[in-house]
């Protein structure tokens, strides 16, 4: 796929001018990425616009290598005439630092075999949005927020952001790439009088490439005045080891404590548990994860990564195996493993064949976890521990709503406890997975 | 005039950009100053006359208020990995926000280019929040005098860029140098310098050097086949001239030694009991569970817990909460905040009373009060909001050990990390990376990776006993995020036993797990 534009030919002219002279500056080689974004924010709160926020950025990255030294450096300035003196600085910055064999820019073997095919990664309507037009879309979400929140809200805060990003890149060794990209946001967050003085807040934000493809804003809002209104009277109860379920929009949260220590700089820098799990059962059979960087209109979707390999698609887990780890070049060298791609674009759990109410109907007493708070993932031991909130239901009947509670476990344990897969990956993200199904799982309360 | 200005500038950083980190060695020759001048007048060919213009053009179709923010910061990076200083990172930021205030409505334009048109260009942005007709007339500025809490002593230019290497060097080698058990060392020295100029419409015309950084090494230890890592840093509003071999030392003791210590670790168990919290780092508690919800913003908009509680009890008598912009090289320290109003001290609560808010200036005068010093932004591509600044708890009349003692058993929190907090309930989280068990009023085995929840002002009324050993954080790695925009931030605490707080662990009471 190649994609050219104005922008894109002042791109190209630019980073050959710059990879010229930062060689001429001493540089052995060089990568210059350069990039131009113009985004629309506008906020509604109390049916009038609290903020409107527009603006254009651009950014030129140079990455210089000097006999295995290496340095980079940004700058929004694009004129030749203070450029010059920025290049030189990179290049002196580069010849300080320590000689590092493995800093190199990649083999550019490895730059071949890039996808042909057509990613929608461009709304071609973006540009038919209208200041009205955005107004009328946050306008709306307040509104049937308000409306589903009724008396008992306090405050609906409701957007919509879009942006139109432009990128080019380009090494000394031969990589050129080029992107458009467009997202369209909206959303609203929603505070509700509870008991006493508890304001709880929830909220609904979806984002998507192509404005067409969010769902209506009606149902936008009214959900997240139904996500608020059901956080209501939340409180903790006794610590229990239950089942638990996770809701399709929070479990990338606890995925990533799994697939940051599959990065090979974690590996070799012994900071992960999974360094020698490879070819291992880590998982239950019920855990595969795909890494599929070709999904249409994906919000991870790409053609290369950062070190201009082309994007793969990779099964990072099958039936809860670890197939491979996430190398990218640098470290690759450094370990003398083969580079796979040491990114993930959308992530991806095969969905099952139940609802999440025709699950909780069959698991007795069990939470329904609707959100985080705080907590951390320890990518050496693969403990972690995290505040959760959500709701409790038993034999299929909700009991309350809970909040202040905690799950704690260490990965290699927690993903054999995965008992069932849901049928509803959560669309508005690229981590489109859908809400999953844990026993045995301590949750702390009082 | 604008352009040349602007070269000659660009091409100062340039020489500058490789040069931030100064070894303490070169600190005599190297006088300069942060006080205000016309830095931007200077290099940029802001004078008040353009100003004066962008004010108006941001006004021109009504609105209450106006203000500039102009920002130009160099920030640099080193990295240490495998024995080697092998990465350097430079960013350049430059730009102005442009942002017209009517009511509590914000309309607000950026540009990286300080040229007239753009930045006029930028204030039309801005201007179309409103749709009427100006109505203000502008004042002349004064420029505003500050008090000077972060002094930069050294000057930058003509400094050997490769003079900084050896900061991390040697903590490589101080590192291996502790522990046979020591497998891997990273090291990193971050450093910016932000200059800043504020002009509003009201006539505040204020200026800013703000040196920041900090130095940190991060290990993993191995014992008996079971590993372990640790993160410390030490920074903040510093100059060059704080990175001495001592701060070296430090930082890699403590990172070394917090790695050991978590060989010998367990989790406690889960469930409700008295925690105390050590001097210092744990304030991110008083930081998450409580000082987001005096941001007046959240109390404007009736979303915190404690939009209904000023004049009201907090908290037991003997709690007294402060945030302070006026603290000497803390990371939150400000002489002048992001909207022209002088650093300042606030009592958010005194002798258990709440007594005020953290404003910025839509919230001041909402509230009908001074603005407090707390707008702040991340950079000039954001609006400011009340933020917090250095956030602390006076201390108490025990000692440390009577406060563990009176907690019988517990737990005792060292070192905390990713707190987190739901603004309308109140209820937070935060991560404890280092402790220890409280057995029987006496401290015990190491506790590590298990995290605290609870609601703040529930656990502000719960807070039982201080000591008299008030610590600062004095890191500079510390961000607090706040709709998307991270500030740096510090807080302190004394040693504090909370009656009850929620631990998350795998171990249930009784040994069941």
């Amino acid at each position: 796929m190649s994609y050219t534009s104005n922008n894109q030919k002042e791109f190209q002219e630019l980073a050959d001018w710059v990879i010229d002279q930062t060689k001429k500056a001493g540089a052995k080689d060089c990568k210059v990425n350069l990039s131009k974004r113009r985004f629309v924010e506008i906020n509604y709160r109390d049916r009038k616009p609290e903020v409107i926020k527009e603006a254009t950025t651009k950014g030129l990255y140079l990455q210089v290598f000097i006999n295995n030294r290496f340095a980079g450096q940004s700058t929004p300035d694009f004129r030749k005439s203070t450029l010059a003196g920025f290049i030189t600085d990179v290049v002196d910055s580069a010849k300080i630092m320590e000689e590092d064999p493995f800093r190199t820019l990649p083999d550019p073997k490895y730059y071949a075999g890039r996808t042909t095919s057509d990613l929608q990664l461009a709304d071609p309507a973006q540009d038919e949005l209208t200041p009205e037009g955005r107004h009328a879309m946050a306008k709306a979400v307040e509104d049937a927020c308000l409306e589903q929140g009724g008396s008992k809200v306090i405050s609906v805060e409701a957007g919509e952001y879009d942006e139109t990003v432009e990128e080019f890149a380009k090494s000394s060794n031969g990589f050129t790439g080029a992107n458009r990209t467009t997202q369209c946001w909206t959303g609203a967050t929603m505070t509700a009088q509870d008991e006493g003085d508890r304001r709880p807040a929830g909220y609904n934000w979806v984002g998507c490439r192509y404005r067409e493809d969010l769902p209506s804003l009606e149902e936008v809002g009214k959900i997240a005045a139904k996500r608020t209104l059901d956080l209501m009277g939340g409180k903790k109860i006794p610590t229990e080891t239950l089942p638990l379920i996770i809701e399709n929009r929070g479990v990338a949260r606890v995925l990533y404590g799994l697939h940051d220590p599959m990065s090979a700089g974690n590996i070799q820098q012994k900071r992960s548990f999974l360094a020698d799990k490879k070819g291992q059962q880590v998982g239950s059979k019920l855990l595969t994860l795909q890494d599929d960087p070709y999904l249409p209109k994906g919000l991870g979707s790409k053609y290369y990564d950062d070190d201009g390999f082309p994007a793969k698609k990779r099964d990072l887990f099958s039936q809860g195996i670890l197939n491979e780890f996430l190398v990218d070049w640098y470290y690759s060298r450094k370990l003398g493993w083969e580079p796979t791609s040491g990114s993930i674009s959308n992530l991806i759990i095969p969905p099952g064949t139940r609802s999440v109410d025709e699950i909780i109907k069959d698991l007795g007493r069990c939470i329904l976890i609707t959100d985080f708070i705080g907590g951390n993932s320890n990518s050496t031991t693969g403990d972690f521990s995290v505040g959760v909130i959500g709701k409790l239901f038993d034999k299929g009947q909700f009991v309350q709503n809970v909040a202040e509670m905690n799950i704690a476990d260490n990965h290699l344990k927690f993903w054999n406890k995965l008992i069932e897969v849901a049928n509803d990956p959560w669309i508005y993200s690229q981590a489109r997975l859908p809400s999953l199904v844990f026993d045995s799982v301590v949750v702390s309360g009082v | 005039m604008e352009s040349l200005s602007r070269r000659k500038f660009i091409q100062r950083t340039a020489l500058a950009g490789g040069a931030l980190f100064l070894l303490p060695k070169l600190e005599a020759s190297m006088l300069s100053d942060n006080s205000p001048g016309n830095y931007f007048l200077k290099e940029f060919g802001i004078d008040e006359s353009i100003c004066q213009k962008l004010l108006a053009k941001a006004l021109s179709k009504g609105g209450d208020f106006a203000d500039l923010y102009f920002e130009y910061t160099v920030s640099n990076y080193l990295g240490l990995e495998d024995g080697k200083v092998n990465q350097s990172y430079g960013d350049i930021s430059l730009g102005v926000g442009i942002r017209t205030v009517k009511g509590d409505q914000i309309g607000y334009g950026f540009t990286q280019e300080l040229t007239e048109a753009a930045m006029i260009s930028a204030a039309a942005t801005a201007s179309t929040l409103c749709n009427m007709k100006a109505t203000l007339t502008l004042p002349s500025f004064n420029r505003l005098k500050t008090g000077n809490y972060y002094p930069v002593a050294l000057d930058y230019k003509g400094i050997p860029a490769n003079s900084k290497l050896p900061i991390l060097q040697n903590i490589n080698q101080k590192c291996f140098g502790l522990s046979p058990e020591v497998i891997k060392v990273n090291a990193g020295f971050q450093s910016s310098a932000k200059r800043v100029l504020i002009a509003t419409s009201d006539g505040v015309l204020a200026e800013d050097l703000i040196p920041s950084g900090f130095v940190y090494a991060s290990v993993v230890a191995e014992r008996n086949g079971k590993r372990e890592q640790s993160f410390y840093n030490l920074g903040g509003r510093r100059d060059a001239s704080f990175y001495t071999d001592d701060v070296v030392n430090k930082v890699a003791t403590k990172t070394v030694n917090n790695a050991l210590k978590l060989f010998d670790a367990i989790q406690p168990p889960a469930g409700e009991m008295p925690v105390v919290l050590g001097p210092g780092v744990t304030g991110i508690l008083l930081h998450e569970a409580i000082g987001h919800g005096m941001e007046a913003d959240f109390n404007r908009k009736k979303i915190s817990t404690f939009s209904t509680m000023i004049g009201k009890k907090v908290a037991e008598p003997f709690v007294t909460i402060i945030d302070d912009g006026t603290n000497m090289n803390l990371a939150g320290s400000l002489n002048v905040d992001d909207e022209g109003t002088p650093g300042k001290k606030t009592t958010l609560v005194e002798n258990g009373i709440l007594t005020g808010y953290l404003h910025d200036k839509i919230s001041a005068k909402h509230y009908g009060v001074e603005p407090t010093g707390n707008g702040r932004r991340q950079d000039f591509q954001n609006y400011p909001m009340p933020r917090m600044r250095n956030t602390y708890m006076l201390g108490g009349t025990a000692s440390a050990d009577d406060v563990i003692r009176q907690a019988g058993n517990g737990i005792y929190v060292e070192d905390v990390s990713n707190g987190q907090v739901k603004i309308g309930e109140g209820d937070f989280a935060f991560y404890v990376s280092q402790g220890r068990l409280i057995e029987n009023g006496k401290l015990t085995s190491p506790i590590k990776d298990i995290n605290i929840m609870g609601n703040g002002p529930k656990m502000l009324t719960n807070i039982i006993m201080l000591a008299n050993d008030l610590e600062f954080y004095k890191g500079g790695a510390g961000q607090c995020g706040k709709n998307g925009q991270g500030v740096p931030v510090a807080f302190g605490l004394p040693t504090c036993l909370v009656k009850s707080l929620t631990v998350g662990g795998t171990q249930q009471k009784g040994g069941q797990s």
